[in-house]
């Protein structure tokens, strides 16, 4: 519960917040380009420095713990480490490691993952650019009345039960 | 005094840092983990929701993000409250259609799919990629080349 209500209060916040700003993430880049306007730009680079530094301090008094974010991977390799006798060397460490290492790290041999990723991100960038403005702005622009966003909205919804039934086991035939 | 405040205009600077700084402490003072870096994200946690609402309703089990799983996290529903609040206050609210409803419906989806593809939205991207992980700025390379993609058709007028 308590993740929960932490969150609501500081997507209230960040709404106002972004509402007043007319943040953008993808719109930075492309007003930069556009028409030469750098305030969303600047806006982008403060939030990755100030999320850097922050992380940085958090972990230098132990409030963060750095260790290679696992979200589908765990499930996948505990299934693995289910079946006795694989002939697959496992990964040894299991404890604190610094998240470049293990299974998100860029090797030869994990380039599908990778390949996959950039493939995804292009798509997710170019798509938000066409579409006008990134997950947040359009969060923004529906409460603000834009039909368009309404819309833009139920499709970004119903994506989530795309994804599941459609994306995710073609992209299983593949990898 | 009051109308004043409401027509503030806080930069996008304000923003990014008030975002930055709020998604390292929910995580690191409010427990918003794990996954790490997963204070802000506009599209695992819609999933998070869409899925926990799928999997009580029908009893699937459908992936969830373990900090989800009793109470999924709330972040879009307050994005949306507080910016319907700071759209009313200063008075910005119009119910409007641009006309390109489909379009946006269509687009909507495949963004969501891309989107859960490199497991978030920019934004976790860029607070993944503060938190160092190397895979992050793979999507966040990927996402630089699709938005020059992106302006240079607009720029040249093949798609408005």
């Amino acid at each position: 519960m308590g993740p929960a209500l932490v969150t609501l209060a500081m997507g209230t916040l960040l709404g106002y917040l972004a509402q007043r700003s007319r943040f953008c993430l993808i719109g930075g880049l492309r007003d930069f380009i556009l028409v030469r306007d750098t305030e969303l730009l600047k806006g982008a680079l403060a939030l990755f420095i100030t999320a850097w530094v922050a992380f940085s301090v958090a972990g230098v008094f132990g409030l963060v713990d750095f260790q290679s974010p696992k979200l589908q991977e765990t499930v996948q390799e505990e299934g693995r480490a289910a079946t006795i006798s694989t002939p697959v060397p496992r990964p040894a460490a299991r404890g604190p490691v610094a998240s470049t290492d293990l299974a998100r790290q860029i090797t030869w041999t994990n380039w599908p993952i990778w390949a996959l990723t950039a493939v995804a991100g292009i798509a997710l960038g170019l798509f938000s650019t066409l579409a006008n403005g990134c997950p947040t702005r359009q969060h923004v622009l529906a409460a603000q009345g834009i039909q368009d966003s309404v819309f833009y909205l139920i499709g970004f919804y119903l994506g989530v039960i795309v994804f599941y039934l459609i994306t995710k086991p073609l992209l299983a035939l593949f990898m | 005094m009051r109308k004043r405040i409401a027509h503030l205009r806080p930069s996008a600077v304000t923003y990014g840092v008030v975002a930055g700084l709020l998604a390292v402490s929910v995580q690191a003072l409010f427990n918003v983990k794990p996954p790490p870096a997963y204070g802000i994200c506009m599209a695992c946690h819609p999933r998070d929701m869409v899925n926990w609402l799928l999997n009580h309703l029908t009893g699937s089990h459908w992936e969830i993000a373990p900090v989800s799983a009793t109470v999924p996290l709330l972040t879009t529903v307050g994005l949306l409250i507080g910016a319907s609040i700071a759209a009313r206050r200063a008075r910005e609210y119009r119910w409007l259609s641009l006309g390109k409803r489909a379009r946006s419906f269509l687009f909507g989806l495949l963004v969501m799919n891309a989107a859960l593809i490199v497991t978030g939205c920019p934004t976790r991207l860029l607070l993944l990629s503060a938190y160092g992980e190397v895979m992050a700025l793979v999507g966040v390379a990927g996402l630089v080349i699709g938005i020059l993609c992106g302006t240079w058709l607009l720029k040249k007028g093949l798609v408005s």
